[in-house]
């Protein structure tokens, strides 16, 4: 039993192999800028919109509230990382109903680059908001003697955020396929249906996760500020 | 559960990749088109209270316009009905006054009538009763009317009383005028001797009597001596008849009856 779909391997050039994860990023990444790009060709700006550019609005700015919500900050910097953190992890486990699919992200390669991605954009963020050195100083505060348990910190939380995603993600799809070969007709489908929940709120916990810690790096000083917006 | 490094930094690319393609195609389209729509929105809604702020103005422009309009057009009807009122006061003063004017021009045109009348009556029943007695006289005793006009005059003069005599003596004593007669007719040589006979005996002895003619005594004899006067004349009788029948015309010609 194929469990990640990294195993799947469709082209291979020395080190390099093109497996199912790749190319289901792909196709996700493809659908998520097609859609995007049909909608937004015809964009208007009055009262009357489409119903696809309502949908895209509405979900635009469902992600801005809750990122407003969540980091007390001005939404639109943090908008294309969190907004794509959550619609590629959305989608790409919405797909999952669909014969024959795998969700790149039941690969813990995935998870691990999104982690990854995670990770660094933290401190960047970070310091981009407060200069280097006074990010940097979190990491010694209240005393030095911190410091490494500060770093153990971010990183097993970063690991924490790629393990769960992928166990989310692997468990269902493992799930599916025992139920398959137990009892082929009804359970699966059941099991689908919490899939598709499962995959939602992966999604969002992954997005606001990812908010908490940017917004945890950033608002040392931010509730006085945030006053401002 | 491997991880594929290779994967994982192509996977980190492609997010990256995938990032700037939504941030491309999604973020920016859609939050211009939101600002655009809300700036619109804002807009509008400026321009909508800027309507009402001036919708409001108007309003009460008008509202004074028509408050202020009410009160010109309660004075103006003010003005026309005191006006009116006095325009009629004056119609009708004038009226009554027409019609005092008409009635009294109608009283005095009904009053010339009726003395034109009754001044033809006077006449023609004078004429009539005239002939009627001449032709009476004529047919039973076979008298003149005249003579039976001197006739009575003597017989007045003789009856006469002695308060009315001496009156008469009284007013000739004064004056020594001589004794005037006036006839409504020409008297014949006999009948003034009569009577001057009749004057020198039953009044003033030898005064000078004077013999005239005066139409308008309407078939009478008149005696004056100085101021003193005495007749027998048909006028007194058609007096009196004029007296009835003006009291006739009055009772069914006055004003009230009409």
């Amino acid at each position: 039993m194929t469990i990640s779909p990294d195993d799947i391997v469709f082209w291979r050039w020395g080190l390099f192999s093109l497996n199912a994860t790749i190319v289901f990023t792909w196709i996700v990444m493809i659908l998520l800028t097609l859609i995007s790009w049909l909608v937004m060709r015809r964009l208007s700006t009055g009262t009357k919109i489409s119903r696809w550019q309502n949908l895209l609005e509405v979900l635009v700015s469902g992600i801005r509230d809750q990122i407003r919500e969540v980091g007390h900050q001005k939404p639109d910097k943090y908008l294309p990382f969190i907004g794509t953190l959550f619609l590629f992890i959305a989608v790409a486990n919405i797909l999952n109903m669909i014969p024959g699919y795998m969700a790149p992200t039941g690969s813990l390669s995935t998870t691990t680059a999104l982690a990854i991605c995670v990770f660094a954009a933290v401190p960047l963020y970070g310091i981009a908001y407060e200069g280097p050195f006074n990010y940097l100083r979190h990491y010694i505060k209240p005393t030095i003697l911190m410091l490494p348990f500060n770093i153990i910190g971010e990183i097993s939380r970063t690991i924490a955020l790629a393990v769960r995603l992928y166990g989310n993600i692997m468990s269902g799809t493992v799930i599916v396929a025992i139920l398959l070969s137990l009892t082929p007709y009804f359970f699966p489908v059941v099991m689908q249906l919490l899939g598709l929940l499962t995959g939602m709120i992966q999604a969002y916990i992954f997005a606001i996760l990812a908010m908490v810690y940017i917004a945890a790096a950033t608002s040392a000083h931010t509730e006085s500020t945030y006053k401002k917006y | 559960m491997s991880i594929d490094w290779i994967t994982v930094s192509a996977q980190i690319i492609n997010f990256l990749i995938l990032v700037w393609l939504l941030k491309r195609f999604l973020y920016r389209p859609v939050m211009q088109a939101m600002d655009r729509r809300e700036q619109h929105i804002f807009e509008q809604l400026d321009d909508a209270q800027a309507r009402e702020q001036k919708a409001n103005e108007k309003m009460q422009y008008y509202l004074e316009k028509m408050n202020e309009l009410a009160r010109t057009r309660d004075e103006i009807l003010a003005k026309t009905q005191e006006k009116a009122e006095q325009q009629k006061r004056q119609l009708l003063d004038e009226a009554r006054l027409e019609v005092a004017k008409v009635r009294e021009h109608w009283q005095n045109q009904v009053r010339l009538e009726k003395e034109e009348l009754l001044d033809n009556l006077r006449h023609q029943v004078s004429n009539a009763v005239q002939g009627i007695a001449r032709k009476a006289l004529g047919d039973l005793a076979n008298a003149d009317l005249e003579e039976q006009i001197v006739h009575s005059f003597i017989g007045r003069l003789v009856s006469l009383d002695k308060e009315s005599r001496a009156l008469m003596l009284g007013s000739s004593d004064d004056s020594a005028e001589p004794a005037r007669i006036s006839s409504a007719f020409e008297l014949d040589s006999g009948a003034r001797s009569r009577l001057t006979r009749a004057i020198h005996e039953h009044l003033i002895d030898g005064i000078d009597v004077k013999y005239s003619k005066s139409p308008e005594l309407l078939c009478g004899i008149a005696l004056t001596v100085g101021e003193g006067q005495l007749s027998w004349n048909l006028a007194d009788y058609l007096e009196q008849l004029n007296q009835h029948i003006e009291n006739v015309l009055v009772s069914t010609t006055s004003p009230e009856k009409l």
